[in-house]
């Protein structure tokens, strides 16, 4: 472990609904910005709810310089460039240097990729039948396009893949990326997620009941599911030995990871929590920091029943009665839940709480569920100088996935001081 | 307490100990194993779905899976087709390689699937009901299995391993990467045995787009058929299929005494410019890659004795790495033996599980599978052609080549001498 590589954070872009851009999207954590509302971004008559974390205000040709073609490119795929652009831009790296390319690549947690567009095609297909169907709208329409589209257009000849792991993709994309980076197989990586809204994903999601007609409210007694959300989020991961190299400003340091798996249903989290007790096991271990390090605990708190008292179960059983002294919040009840880029939008909500010293807080919250007893931050943000924050991802198929973070000190230059 | 990072270790050797397949050219090791060697062609008009209203009927089958005989009764019934291959698959891998799932060890083997389109048949059920019929009739038992990390999460629910749970979904190379990053789990320390493949299925929508696309072998002239590398090749043939290995560390094999297929002792990755649903028309990819591979397993081109290529019977495809190949070789005095199993398999994109299979029997054995449907070779290259090739094999290289420029090669090696 010591012998590894350190890996660090030097830039980060996203777009969500609570911000177009990092700086928007901090000032609103601040805040407690609530970005759920009635969305337009589709026709959601017939559907049980209205609401969700819709992105507005997205203008493609302002985020994504002129020397890139949006011809044929989805709404995922834009936000994924636009939050690259961004992240590239805040690491120093845009225009992209040449000397780069040929070791830099890019993972992404894949969500619903073009299926938004897909939809349009399928009506039509039904409509029109499959010879009048104009089939290379399809080309797209898979996740893996978004990385495609961002190595094509920049120019990067190294690794390139996409991870689907439903909810805690994002968070598998950074782990991945910093194993790339370690074993010498890349020297700088984007890593993160986009995950746009859809129709499919929204019915599917009416269909399980999983939504919150109203707002969702992680952690209350009284919650009823989650709000949908979707975004983009990219981050620039590169050794220590790269960023001081290259006189980069940093956030913070990826320092553990870890993954496992309930095998237990495809869709309710294990009672007994033992996946994420695993998952947040295997984080700290990789780490090397113990239970006494944590500071910050980002949930993955999706407002759902099953997930909020579940999760508070494996945070205790982890940290045993030092649980209690740890802020735990879900950002979720403020940019919503974007699905496979909640792993990655989190990683960034993390790395700011980190740098600026603050602890984001739940908003939503109006009664104590006894199940759910722990700090979770519901009187606003929180001014905290943070060392350690962990970050939970947990998935559909029983996959979980826990990211730890930690704040840089040594020489060269750091966000927030 | 730290036992687990105590078994970080990334010089530790990585090895194949089982196989898991579902294929058209049978399920289970023995006998895929004696029907590619023998060069059957799998392929054959579709018979799971109508092809009437589209310019190709061939396809690549998987028509003798009795999903019962291999997954539960509890669990039959929430899965689709790429579940049930995927777990009928894993558990081959495991029983082939001895390991029995416990309280013990369970935690500690995972899965890393890929998977290029995942259940197309499924997601088109959900899209017709909610575009035909409206949101309330989308049914809430199809959903989890429209998501593309559906069937690793029903194979650990069938087979109860609980470790490290991934699926990567990057188009032509998905199995190949997913092999890949399972090699590097294991390195890690974060399991000591890593299922890792790929599962790919044919659905009557998804073969009616590929048509659409134009890379489909058409119905025209009685030309329609697979032929990698042949002058002749005029498309693909689109496959099914799933293939799977149990991978661990050579140290847990020979602890174990298992049966060791070979080693992988490699792997590279990398990208290169290229437009969506295009195969790359330069070779600096492959090259560029197929180097990067070479380098990590510390071996030159002239030590490489076979390479399982990409080639499908595409007109771009198959022209472009027949070249790379031509480049990385040329200054080797013997030229290593190069051959394709899509003739007789077919296309399924992430088709990397079943070659892989394919290449650590190749390893094994000392035999080379022909490449079906070759006989007018595009460029003079020692190609497999007719029947099979008995050759010891030293090191052999598994390429990943993808449209929209994704390449990843692995290196697996013999290590039956050492």
């Amino acid at each position: 472990m010591n012998s590894k590589k350190r890996i660090v954070i030097t830039g980060l872009g996203t777009i969500n609904a609570i911000g177009n851009d990092v700086a928007q999207f901090a000032a609103s954590l601040r805040e407690g910005v609530c970005g759920i509302s009635e969305i337009d971004l589709f026709d959601t008559t017939g559907f049980r709810t209205r609401k969700g974390g819709q992105i507005r205000n997205f203008n493609p040709r302002e985020s994504i310089p002129r020397e890139f073609s949006l011809k044929r490119m989805t709404r995922a795929d834009q936000l994924a460039l636009a939050a690259t652009i961004e992240a590239l831009t805040d690491a120093g790296l845009y225009p992209l240097p040449e000397s780069f390319k040929e070791d830099m690549g890019v993972v992404i947690g894949g969500g619903s990729g073009g299926l938004f567009e897909a939809e349009t095609f399928y009506a039509e297909l039904i409509a029109k039948g499959l010879d009048r169907s104009r089939f290379s709208r399809l080309s797209t329409v898979y996740c893996a396009s978004s990385a495609d589209r961002i190595a094509s257009n920049l120019g990067l000849l190294g690794p390139k893949t996409t991870l689907m792991t439903a909810c805690s993709s994002g968070a598998n994309a950074l782990g991945y990326a910093r194993d790339l980076i370690q074993s010498g197989q890349a020297g700088i990586m984007l890593a993160g997620a986009v995950d746009p809204m859809c129709r499919i994903t929204y019915a599917a999601f009416n269909a399980l009941k999983a939504v919150d007609e109203d707002v969702c409210r992680p952690f209350d007694r009284n919650r009823s599911g989650l709000s949908l959300g979707e975004a983009a989020a990219i981050l620039v991961l590169e050794s220590l030995e790269s960023a001081l190299a290259r006189n980069a400003t940093i956030y913070g340091e990826i320092l553990g990871y870890g993954v496992s798996c309930d095998s237990f249903h495809m869709t309710a989290p294990d009672e007994k929590a033992s996946g994420a007790v695993r998952s947040m096991r295997a984080a700290l271990k990789d780490s090397g920091l113990s239970t006494e390090d944590i500071d910050y605990i980002n949930a993955h708190g999706t407002a759902t029943p099953a997930n909020d008292s579940t999760e508070t179960r494996a945070i205790k059983e982890v940290f045993g009665p030092r649980a209690y002294s740890i802020p735990v919040s879900s950002t979720k009840s403020m940019h919503a839940h974007p699905l496979d880029a909640a792993g990655a939008l989190e990683a960034v909500v993390s790395l700011l709480a980190l740098s600026y010293g603050f602890i984001p807080p739940t908003i939503h919250f109006k009664e104590r569920d006894p199940e759910c007893d722990l700090d979770y931050v519901t009187e606003g943000a929180r001014a905290a100088d943070l060392r350690h924050v962990l970050s939970n991802s947990f998935a559909f198929g029983g996959n979980n996935t826990t990211v730890v973070f930690g704040k840089y000190e040594g020489q060269g230059a750091v966000h927030g001081s | 307490m730290d036992h687990d990072r105590d078994r970080s270790d990334s010089r530790q050797r990585i090895v194949v100990t089982g196989l898991g397949l579902v294929t058209p050219l049978g399920v289970g090791k023995d006998e895929f194993s004696r029907r590619l060697f023998e060069g059957v062609c799998a392929i054959d008009t579709v018979k799971s779905f109508d092809t009437s209203a589209v310019s190709s009927h061939l396809g690549a089958e998987v028509r003798d899976f009795t999903p019962r005989d291999f997954i539960s009764v509890k669990n039959l019934r929430r899965m689709d087709k790429t579940s049930l291959m995927t777990a009928a698959s894993a558990r081959m891998a495991l029983d082939d390689a001895g390991v029995t799932i416990n309280a013990e060890n369970r935690d500690r083997i995972g899965i890393l699937l890929g998977t290029s389109f995942g259940a197309t048949d499924v997601t088109v059920q959900v899209a017709d009901a909610l575009m035909g019929e409206g949101p309330s009739s989308v049914n809430p038992i199809l959903v989890p299995n429209t998501v593309m990390n559906a069937p690793a999460g029903h194979a650990s629910i069938e087979l109860g391993f609980r470790g490290v749970n991934i699926t990567v979904t990057h188009f032509a190379v998905s199995a190949e990467t997913a092999i890949a990053y399972a090699v590097s789990e294991i390195k890690r320390g974060a399991a000591d045995f890593m299922l890792a493949g790929g599962v790919d299925i044919l659905s009557k929508f998804y073969y009616e787009s590929m048509t659409k696309f134009h890379g489909l072998s058409p119905d025209k002239d009685g030309q329609e058929g697979a032929r990698p590398f042949d002058r002749l090749r005029n498309g693909y043939v689109a496959g099914e299929g799933c293939g799977i290995l149990c991978l661990e560390s050579l140290s847990s094999a020979r602890n174990r005494g298992a049966r060791i297929y070979c080693e992988i002792t490699g792997s590279g990755m990398g990208s290169s410019p290229t437009l969506p649903t295009e195969w790359p028309k330069d070779m600096g990819g492959i090259l560029r890659t197929f180097r990067r591979a070479l380098n990590n397993a510390g071996v030159a081109p002239g030590d490489i004795t076979a390479v399982m290529a990409s080639a499908n019977g595409d007109r771009v495809l198959d022209a472009v790495e027949a070249r790379a190949y031509g480049e990385l070789f040329d200054a080797c005095a013997q030229k290593p033996y190069v051959t394709s199993v899509k003739g007789s398999l077919g296309e399924s994109f992430s088709s990397g599980g079943i070659r892989a299979c394919a290449l650590a029997l190749s390893v094994e054995k000392g035999w080379l599978p022909p490449t079906v449907g070759l006989s007018n070779p595009l460029a003079p290259m020692n190609f497999v052609m007719g029947q099979k090739k008995d050759i010891d094999v030293k090191h052999a290289v598994l390429a990943g080549i993808s449209f929209g420029g994704t390449y990843v090669y692995l290196v697996f090696s013999d290590c039956k001498s050492q």
